[in-house]
């Protein structure tokens, strides 16, 4: 009962600061709000006792959010939000396809027969060793893959974003 | 099995947030930022699957490290892209790239 009260607090806390993020007219607290957000995402991990990823979350959002902070005050038009202006387009067509896919996917989520639910999980430290067996055995080749295309990610970046010479 | 329910609802509703968002916004980093919610709805869903279903099999779990790859890639190549926007046209607002639809 207290795991599902504590998922149930933070995923509330995360949905709100999700709607946040584009209620508010200031861009670094939108992408606060997205840092709060996605901070309740790895809190509610850590409810559900995955640790390892909870804190893998806790920890990749707090400096992902900051860089975005600070890019959202370089690119914006008005980062403070005091000139009122307003930045979105389609609102209704977009609300209509939000609630669409939140219906659609509740539907599955309350409707479907999910089986047997596990009651116990593997502790903190053999979850973690046993995802790195899983990491080094089986999913190795897909491990690789991500670690090669984050390479080529960051070449492709760099070279977009470079100052081209004429 | 509330749990598990709870963590699915939080999900739909964080995934639909994140639709309204992505297509609603005009400016590109708006738009990674629906994104990066849809991405968030779908490790909560991941997570809640491994912890309920199937905590024996690790695969879910190496499934959240790859949605979070997808979550650094997509930003760093996103900012790559508003960069370069920023210094051809000094805006990432997409209403005035309509050229880039080809």
């Amino acid at each position: 009962m207290g795991q599902a009260v504590f998922t149930g607090f933070f995923g509330a806390a995360a949905i709100w600061f999700g709607v946040v993020v584009f209620r508010t007219s200031s861009m670094v607290r939108s992408a606060l709000a997205l840092l709060f957000s996605q901070a309740a995402i790895g809190a509610m991990f850590l409810a559900m006792e995955t640790e390892f990823l909870g804190v893998l979350q806790l920890m990749m959002m707090a400096t992902e959010m900051a860089i975005m902070a600070i890019f959202m005050v370089m690119y914006m038009m008005d980062p403070g939000g005091l000139g009122g202006m307003d930045m979105t387009h389609q609102k209704r067509a977009s609300l209509v396809a939000g609630a669409l896919g939140a219906v659609a996917a509740l539907v599955v989520a309350l409707l479907a027969g999910w089986g047997p639910v596990a009651t116990r999980v593997p502790a903190a430290t053999a979850q973690v060793h046993d995802l790195g067996i899983e990491i080094m055995e089986r999913s190795m080749l897909i491990f690789e893959t991500a670690g090669v295309t984050i390479l080529t990610a960051m070449i492709a970046a760099t070279a977009i974003a470079i100052r081209r010479r004429r | 099995m509330a749990t598990l329910i709870v963590a699915l609802v939080v999900g739909a509703v964080l995934f639909g947030i994140g639709l309204y968002g992505a297509l609603s916004q005009t400016n590109l980093v708006m738009i990674m930022m629906g994104v990066e919610l849809m991405l968030g709805a779908a490790m909560v869903n991941l997570v809640a699957f491994w912890r309920f279903l199937h905590p024996e099999v690790y695969a879910g779990q190496m499934f959240v490290l790859i949605v979070m790859t997808v979550m650094a890639l997509e930003m760093a190549v996103g900012f790559g892209v508003a960069t370069g926007r920023f210094r051809a046209r000094g805006s990432v607002e997409m209403e005035e790239a309509q050229e880039l639809k080809g």
